[in-house]
């Protein structure tokens, strides 16, 4: 791609998010993501600058797309192992500083902010320590291991007037921000449920190169640092639920297990909760580790239609068929004789619609570089993005209740102590 | 008295609408009877229909002992040449073009002797068969007036409309329901509704219209009805109209102008309109 292509495609992006988001239901609904378009572009030597914690998989994806925006810069990058940091090393000038230890790094100065692409037991601690520093934090999602821990990481970014931005992609992305529009004019009708799954064929187990633990590559197998599928997967998908359906959950139920790749790990590989909300609206979330067939996916069901986001299709319900030989027995009934309809294709037993429905759109591009022009233009001001915390908190609260849920066995209901944002 | 019963079987919807006199057993002993057609038929779970297959599908024959499944052979027998060998139930794609032709029924013997690989796929005309069955139960049951509906591309009626004369249908446009393809009045006959377009042509079971002098998928935009005594016939016409090239049209439709209707659509047209967008 040249220059001039990634502008014009850049600018494309936008302008969709600009218009998915027009008018004043989606102002409300999803503010924060027109606040990121119309971040304006600064010169070189203005961007933000953001030292990397985490150089693995993830982190270098991050460095990529901030490496797309025009507002950030990656100043410095930090890895506590060698390969990963010798890997992000090659993403970025030579001339940008390096370090094994975060704090070290943070006492280094020189930067604005911090991105953390840790494992989800290091998220609070290293943003405390980037607070403590006078520096904003961008964060990946889940949160934290803990929703006390979340809770903290709100308080110490309120106390410290720094912002506090959690990685959501999906907030950013045109596709959904489009579909939260429509379903918000009211296309689907009323939404009553949402069934979301990500299913994935795979056993999740990384292998452990020299000079590695296995605690260290797979963390997200182990309790201690992480809640698996819930923190890893499900908090993407709750966050999607709690947009359309513009609330929080009220309580959780759910079962989780062990179920096939039994191979010492201590996080489910099978999860299945019902996230209800007020109204008896309703979440379904499945998420398991040995079967793709379904994917990542979540159906937005409403009276009117269903939206699938990942497919990026709106579904109109059908209306029901007259039906034309009951319409015979009355006609008998009454002395009166009148064709019946009949014809078309035969009717079939209510098995899942295939109709191909109609495309939502928008959906090439990567919106991780609008995260990150958003969280640029917050730094640079001083002031979050609307709303943007707010969905990042209950998203991870809501997955950490699910883990709760399932390993007691109770329904739990939604916390009443969260921290006001 | 009127009374109906409505139930599952033949993968569809199956309606049955008595009028006047008749056994109260009437309506029961019918809709058994299309259930032991659809248990003897059936390729969607075991039965006499997928013994037999997996024989055939070896390549090798095999005596027929079901009786509904031998009737069912002798009247396809019968249809493959009476529709100039376009009603095909071994047109498969997996196993080329040999189809029915492939298939020595000794109806003596009750045996099926197969050259190579086939199976068979009774589609609508186990509905037409199924129907042709009930209809026989509900006059032996003393019933003059009927209406029986198998998913509404499938209609018999028994006798007079229960205030005198015909039958009357309208069958609709499959792509635009609300328009009228052909009027129709029916007495002791059965009519069948092929289509390639419209409503449900899309549904998870509904296996795509093969056609049997080279095992192509029929994709054009086609709708076809066809009126007889039997129900099984309509059937097997409506899909040989449905899969017939112009010259075999012709001689299906034999000048039979009443009974037997073919409606080509433009290919533009040809797009489901029930669905969004």
């Amino acid at each position: 791609m040249t220059d001039n292509d990634f502008d014009l495609s850049r600018r494309s992006f936008i302008d969709r998010v600009l218009m998915a988001t027009a008018g004043a239901g989606m102002a409300a609904a999803a503010p924060w993501a027109s606040a990121a378009a119309l971040a304006a572009p600064v010169a070189k030597g203005d961007r933000v600058r953001l030292g990397v914690i985490g150089t693995g998989d993830r982190g270098r994806g991050l460095i990529q797309n901030i490496a797309k925006t025009r507002n950030c810069t990656v100043a410095a990058i930090c890895d506590n192992f060698e390969l990963h940091l010798a890997k992000g090393r090659a993403l970025v000038d030579a001339s940008t500083r390096a370090f094994t230890d975060h704090r070290a790094m943070l006492d280094a100065g020189g930067l604005d902010a911090v991105v953390i692409a840790t494992p989800l037991d290091l998220h609070k601690l290293q943003s405390f320590d980037a607070f403590d520093a006078g520096l904003h934090v961008w964060c990946e999602k889940a949160m934290a291991r803990t929703i006390d821990d979340c809770g903290a990481m709100v308080k110490r970014s309120q106390d410290s007037g720094k912002v506090l931005q959690i990685g959501h992609q999906r907030m950013f992305k045109p596709t959904y921000l489009n579909a939260v529009r429509r379903a918000k004019e009211g296309e689907i009708g009323s939404l009553t449920q949402i069934r979301a799954s990500w299913h994935r064929q795979s056993s999740w187990r990384r292998p452990v190169p020299a000079g590695a633990t296995d605690r260290q590559i797979n963390w997200r197998l182990y309790r201690d640092s992480s809640a698996g599928l819930m923190t890893e997967l499900a908090t993407h998908q709750i966050q999607v639920s709690n947009l359309f359906f513009d609330a929080v959950p009220t309580r959780v139920m759910g079962s989780g297990s062990i179920c096939f790749w039994k191979d010492g790990r201590e996080v489910y590989d099978h999860v299945a909760l019902i996230y209800e909300y007020a109204g008896g609206r309703k979440l379904i979330y499945t998420s398991l580790l040995n079967n793709a067939r379904y994917g990542c996916e979540e159906q937005i069901q409403g009276s009117k239609g269903t939206i699938e986001p990942e497919l990026g299709r709106i579904y109109k319900e059908l209306p029901p068929k007259e039906l034309a030989l009951l319409r015979m027995q009355a006609d008998v009934a009454s002395g009166k004789k009148r064709a019946v309809p009949i014809g078309g294709a035969t009717w079939f037993a209510e098995l899942p619609v295939t109709t191909p429905g109609e495309p939502l759109g928008w959906g090439e591009y990567d919106e991780t570089m609008l995260q990150f022009e958003g969280f640029g233009e917050a730094v640079r001001t001083g002031k979050p993005l609307p709303g943007l915390l707010s969905q990042a908190y209950y998203a991870s609260v809501a997955s950490l209740l699910g883990e709760q849920a399932m390993d007691s066995g109770q329904i739990l209901a939604w916390p009443t102590s969260l921290v006001a944002i | 008295m009127a009374d109906v019963v409505r139930f599952a079987s033949m993968g569809t919807r199956v309606e049955l609408h008595r009028f006047g006199a008749g056994d109260d057993d009437a309506l029961t002993a019918a809709q058994r009877a299309i259930e032991a057609v659809d248990d003897a038929l059936t390729i969607h779970r075991p039965s006499a229909t997928t013994a037999l297959n997996e024989r055939l599908m070896a390549g090798q024959g095999a005596a027929i002992d079901d009786a509904l499944l031998f009737d069912a052979l002798v009247a396809i027998e019968e249809l493959h040449a009476l529709t100039l060998g376009l009603f095909d139930p071994a047109a498969d794609r997996r196993f080329g073009p040999a189809g029915w032709s492939g298939i020595a029924f000794d109806r003596n013997t009750a045996r099926i002797e197969v050259s190579q690989s086939v199976a068979l796929d009774f589609g609508g005309f186990g509905k037409g068969f199924a129907l042709d069955r009930a209809c026989a139960v509900l006059r032996a049951k003393g019933v003059v007036s009927a209406c029986l509906s198998a998913g509404e591309s499938s209609i018999a009626v028994v006798g007079e409309h229960p205030l005198g004369g015909g039958w009357p249908f309208a069958i609709a446009h499959p792509l635009r329901p609300d328009e009228i393809l052909v009027e129709l009045e029916l007495t002791d006959e059965s009519v069948s509704i092929s289509s390639t377009v419209g409503a449900g042509t899309n549904a998870p079971e509904r296996a795509a219209m093969i056609r049997p002098t080279d095992a192509s998928i029929v994709s054009a935009p086609r709708c076809t009805v066809a009126v007889d005594r039997l129900g099984a016939h309509a059937e097997a016409m409506s899909t040989a109209l449905l899969v017939a090239n112009e010259d075999r049209v012709e001689r299906l439709l034999n000048g039979d102008w009443t009974r037997r209707f073919l409606f080509d659509f433009p290919r533009g047209a040809a797009i489901p309109i029930n669905q969004p967008g």
